[in-house]
């Protein structure tokens, strides 16, 4: 670690090329050691959260947190992998890729298993020991690798409205019904508002991406009130403590996990509100479990984890050798800031609740293992910063 | 750690763009490198606004919010200490309470219904059908909750566990549940009680009169729960610990209990009683040491336990006492100087007061001793006895006697019997209770009355419970209540009389000798009233009340049948006390007598 943080400094203040090439590896870096971090308070959470309800569902204590390192591992295991792999392959196979992945969310339609109300999941193998598919975790990527692989191919084509209105729509459309039809609403929001970040990083004209933003935005309400049971999240949320019991259960508990933890927590393992108070306590809200157990200490650490990979992530886009590097970078950034922002946003109580988890930390091994597998290819994208000089021609 | 987080490590990126000198203007200010940092100060200034807000919760609303989560969690829970035991007079166990547990299913947990189903029927009262349904109808609904097996004792839980795991059922719950045994079964039953099913509190006998000595006092627990009310391992907030129950040492002899009750089955299938009592006292102490009743029960078989077989006939079946009582009569007369036992009493056949006309049984003399008047029970010489006692001296050794109120048992459901005061005596009443009748009683009290003459004349308050034996050790023990009713010199004749019943040619008692010692009693035969026809029936409430040995009596036996009938082998009218209740009487007093280590005075 010491070595870490002297020879970039030392490097630094040469100002050669020598500190460009180690510049990108330094931000991967800090990168990776942020989201390590995440992982351990993940984990440990987890390790809280979970516990309770393994005892009460079956013998295993452990078991929900065995899968849950396990997944960790295989999600670490690709993100070594795609940032090896010269992230230029995801621009060439982004079709290939989308359609894939477009493939998977129909047969899910078809074959999926039915949860909730909600058909997300294809599940393999035996019952006793299944393994679940969620296609939604990977069109996320697919869907931001296409649009900047389109992006970057129009160029300044981009300035016509019609180069730019199509593909964007075709390409949003197609996976936003097929999440729409699951139902899927917090899939939709984490695929249609980074998209929204990566045009608006992009040279498309603002008032272009406004336009669109803004008739997205009428699409969102309308499709937040025309299901009951968005309607419902809705009501919860504007006066949660007029239906504690009801639509704002999750929210007033978690309040109140949150106000029980106070400056510094109750201490590690301590939580009440895992004990059947707060439903989804090892998913959806763990945040509000970390928050109980560490207080606002521990949970503002969390915030400021994520604020610093919004900063480091951006810094690689700034620093990307291409314009596809540079857009897939910033919609990675946008994907996992806004995913990060719209959990905790329901947990604190300022934003409804949406269903999605806490990249890094919430329960759930799709998630994960696409949230690192995009980690790895930022490591890539800003490792080719340190390569090659930066970009002049972004086409 | 901290020059990670600096300002330059940060930010470096965009000031090396500066510092390399490809300078701002050619890079910073495009339109794409602009927006880039737009989006970046936008998550940043989101992310500003959650810490805020998270700030907001955690800091400012954090005692209010913490507030709900308190009260929502908080519950106080009762500690129930242990029930305490009920001892025979030796230290023996009558009721106990041991581990026990009831076995149910979370149908939630269960991976096959089916399974569990076919593994548990055997050890349930449902069928494996019933509980496959059960299961499955828990599953659907989220009904978490099916009851298998109830109040097992801990072999059975033993049992059943392992068969659950060998079968590697999840969803199998062994709660404790106290269990409350009665080791002696039927024994005593009606005077130990019962205890409520679902909380083990006493609702009959001792069980009820000293349930608040046996249930102790509960304990507080005051902790966090779960949402779904299960107490949460980490949140035990504040323990108020429970105080045990005492231990009640009755007075009941096992060994007399047991031939009390032996007895008194046999008498009742010999004449067809519908029903009976016995008690059996310690004169000098007023220690019960057997009460029994018929019908009975086994009190461990819940489902055959009904009021009617919970009945302590002793205490709670007021009757007429008939002759028996003459002796009150004939006492007090002796004790007031108004006749010695050889005064000459005129006997005519009958004698008529007012309206009613009294007779008596069998062909008597025209006139007989005091003494005779008793052996002979004569209606119309008790009667003559009595007019010349007078109301107002006959009540007052009536009340003395403990006639017409609470002879004092500690045990519940006695009744006080009925006894009017002078004022309300009419023409006959004199001569009705003088031989026994217009006055109820019960066969405690009549037992009272009896060990007053075997006291040397002082009446002493019956007991069944000894001692209570509190948790820390320490010990309260009874002292009963006394009150001298006639000088030693009238009970030592009252003695001498009572032994003539049992002893002479023309005694009624002749019955109730034994074998191995001598006896005093006096029988009787009181004809039942029927409350539906309002007239006396042909039904009698048959008795006998004796003591022995007769010069120093260590026991007193009440025997009291109701509605014998039939006739004996010699010929003898099983209605009536000297052919139906004598018998028992002896053989009763003369197993107690053994029992208690009481040489035989009898050659």
């Amino acid at each position: 670690m010491t070595e870490m943080i002297v020879k970039p400094k030392r490097l630094h203040g040469v100002g050669t090329r020598a500190a460009n090439r180690s510049a990108g590896s330094r931000r991967s870096v800090f990168l990776l050691v942020i989201v390590a971090m995440l992982l351990t308070i993940g984990l440990g959470a987890m390790l809280s959260a979970s516990s309770v309800i393994s005892i009460q569902s079956t013998d295993a204590q452990f078991d929900l947190f065995t899968k849950q390192v396990m997944w960790v591992g295989l999600g670490l295991a690709a993100l070594v992998i795609t940032s090896f792999v010269p992230y230029q392959m995801w621009r060439k196979f982004a079709l290939p890729i989308y359609t894939l992945v477009i493939v998977g969310l129909v047969v899910t339609l078809v074959i999926g298993d039915t949860r909730g109300g909600a058909t997300r999941w294809i599940v393999l193998g035996p019952a006793t020991n299944p393994i679940t598919i969620q296609f939604a975790e990977f069109a996320k990527f697919a869907t931001l690798s296409l649009l900047a692989a389109v992006l970057t191919k129009k160029g300044a084509l981009l300035r016509d409205i019609r180069h730019f209105v199509v593909p964007v729509v075709a390409i949003l459309g197609t996976v936003s019904l097929l999440l729409l039809a699951q139902p899927d609403f917090g899939g939709i929001l984490l695929i249609v508002i980074p998209a929204f970040v990566m045009l608006a990083a992009s040279r498309v004209p603002l008032r272009f991406v406004l336009a669109l933003a803004g008739l997205g935005a009428m699409t969102m309400t309308v499709l937040a009130v025309s299901a009951d049971y968005r309607e419902e999240r809705l009501r919860g949320f504007l006066a949660p403590f007029d239906n504690a019991l009801g639509s704002g259960l999750q929210a007033v508990q978690s309040m109140v996990a949150l106000g029980t933890g106070g400056m510094f927590g109750v201490g590690l393992g301590q939580s009440r509100a895992r004990w059947s108070w707060l439903p989804n306590a090892h998913t959806d809200f763990i945040f509000a479990i970390i928050g109980e157990e560490t207080g606002f200490a521990g949970a503002i650490s969390v915030v400021l984890l994520f604020a610093l990979i919004a900063v480091v992530g951006v810094s690689i886009a700034y620093r990307a050798p291409d314009m596809y590097g540079r857009l897939l970078a910033i919609g990675i950034v946008a994907w996992l800031s806004i995913q990060a922002l719209i959990n905790i946003g329901g947990v604190v109580a300022v934003l409804p609740i949406t269903g999605v988890p806490l990249p890094f930390i919430s329960a759930g091994g799709n998630a994960m293992l696409a949230g690192l597998a995009a980690v790895g290819v930022l490591v890539n994208i800003s490792r080719a910063s340190d390569r090659a000089p930066r970009a002049e021609n972004r086409s | 750690m901290v020059r990670f987080l600096s300002a330059t490590s940060l930010f470096g990126p965009f000031l090396a763009n500066v510092r390399d000198g490809r300078g701002m203007s050619a890079h910073i200010w495009k339109r794409g490198d602009f927006r880039l940092l737009l989006v970046g100060l936008v998550f940043i200034l989101a992310w500003g606004g959650i810490g805020y807000r998270l700030f907001d919760l955690q800091g400012n609303q954090a005692l209010a919010n913490a507030e709900i989560g308190f009260d929502q969690r908080i519950k106080t829970r009762s500690i129930d200490p242990p029930r305490g035991t009920i001892y025979d007079r030796d230290g023996v166990e009558l009721a106990m309470t041991i581990d026990g547990f009831n076995i149910v299913v979370d149908p939630m947990l269960l991976d096959d219904p089916a399974h569990a189903a076919s593994v548990l029927a055997p050890f349930s009262s449902k069928s494996y059908e019933e509980l496959a349904a059960e299961f499955e109808k828990g599953q659907a609904t989220g009904h978490r909750y099916a009851e298998i097996a109830m109040r097992v004792d801990t072999q059975t839980r033993d049992i059943v566990k392992a068969a659950v795991e060998d079968a590697g059922i999840k969803g199998v719950f062994y709660r404790d549940q106290p269990l409350r045994v009665y080791p002696a079964g039927s024994v005593a039953a009606q005077v130990i009680g019962l205890t409520r099913f679902d909380d083990n509190s006493g609702i009959e006998g001792l069980e009820r009169t000293f349930n608040s000595e046996l249930e102790g006092r509960p304990g507080r627990m005051i902790v966090e729960v779960s949402g779904r009310g299960r107490t949460i391992p980490q949140g035990e907030v504040l323990i108020e610990e429970s105080v045990a129950g005492s231990d009640v040492v009755t007075t009941i002899d096992r060994e007399i209990q047991f031939a009390a009750e032996q007895a008194l089955r046999k008498a009742i299938q010999k004449t067809s009683a519908i029903a009976g009592s016995i008690v059996v006292l310690l004169p000098e102490t007023g220690e019960v040491v057997a009460m029994a009743s018929w019908p009975g029960v086994d009190l461990n078989a819940r489902s055959d336990v009904s009021p009617e077989v919970l009945r302590n006939r002793a205490v709670a079946e007021v009757y007429e006492p008939g002759s028996t009582l003459k002796m009150v009569t004939i006492a007090a007369a002796l004790e007031e100087g108004i006749v010695t036992s050889k005064t000459p009493i005129d006997t005519p056949r009958s004698v008529t007061i007012g309206e009613f006309e009294y007779e008596d049984h069998g062909r008597n003399p025209e006139w007989m001793s005091v003494e005779d008047v008793l052996s002979r029970s004569s209606n119309v010489g008790t009667i003559e006895i009595q007019r010349r006692l007078g109301n107002e001296k006959h009540y007052e050794y009536l009340l003395a006697f403990g006639l017409g109120q609470p002879s004092g048992i500690d045990v519940a459901g006695e009744r006080h019997g009925t006894l009017d005061p002078t004022q309300a005596w009419t023409l006959t009443s004199g001569s009705s209770i003088a031989i026994g009748y217009a006055v109820g009683a019960t066969a405690l009290q009549m037992a009272a009355v009896y060990a007053t003459i075997a006291n040397d004349g002082v009446w002493t308050e019956p007991y069944l419970v000894s001692e209570i034996i509190k948790p820390n050790g320490d010990r309260i023990r009874t002292t009963p209540r006394t009150r001298r009713v006639l000088s030693p010199e009238t009970a030592a004749e009252m003695r001498r009389l009572l032994h003539r019943v049992v002893e002479t040619e023309s005694g009624t008692g002749r019955r109730a000798m034994m074998e191995d010692y001598t006896a005093g009693g006096k029988t009787g035969t009181s004809q039942k009233f029927d409350v539906d026809s309002g007239a006396y029936s042909d039904d009698t409430i048959a008795s006998f009340i004796g003591m022995a040995p007769f010069d120093d009596p260590r026991v007193v036996v009440v025997v009291v049948l109701d509605s014998p009938r039939g006739t004996h082998p010699d010929g003898a009218d099983l209605s009536l006390g000297g052919a139906s209740a004598a018998p028992v009487f002896a053989e009763i007093a003369q197993i107690a007598l053994h029992q208690l280590g009481v040489a035989p005075d009898r050659d």
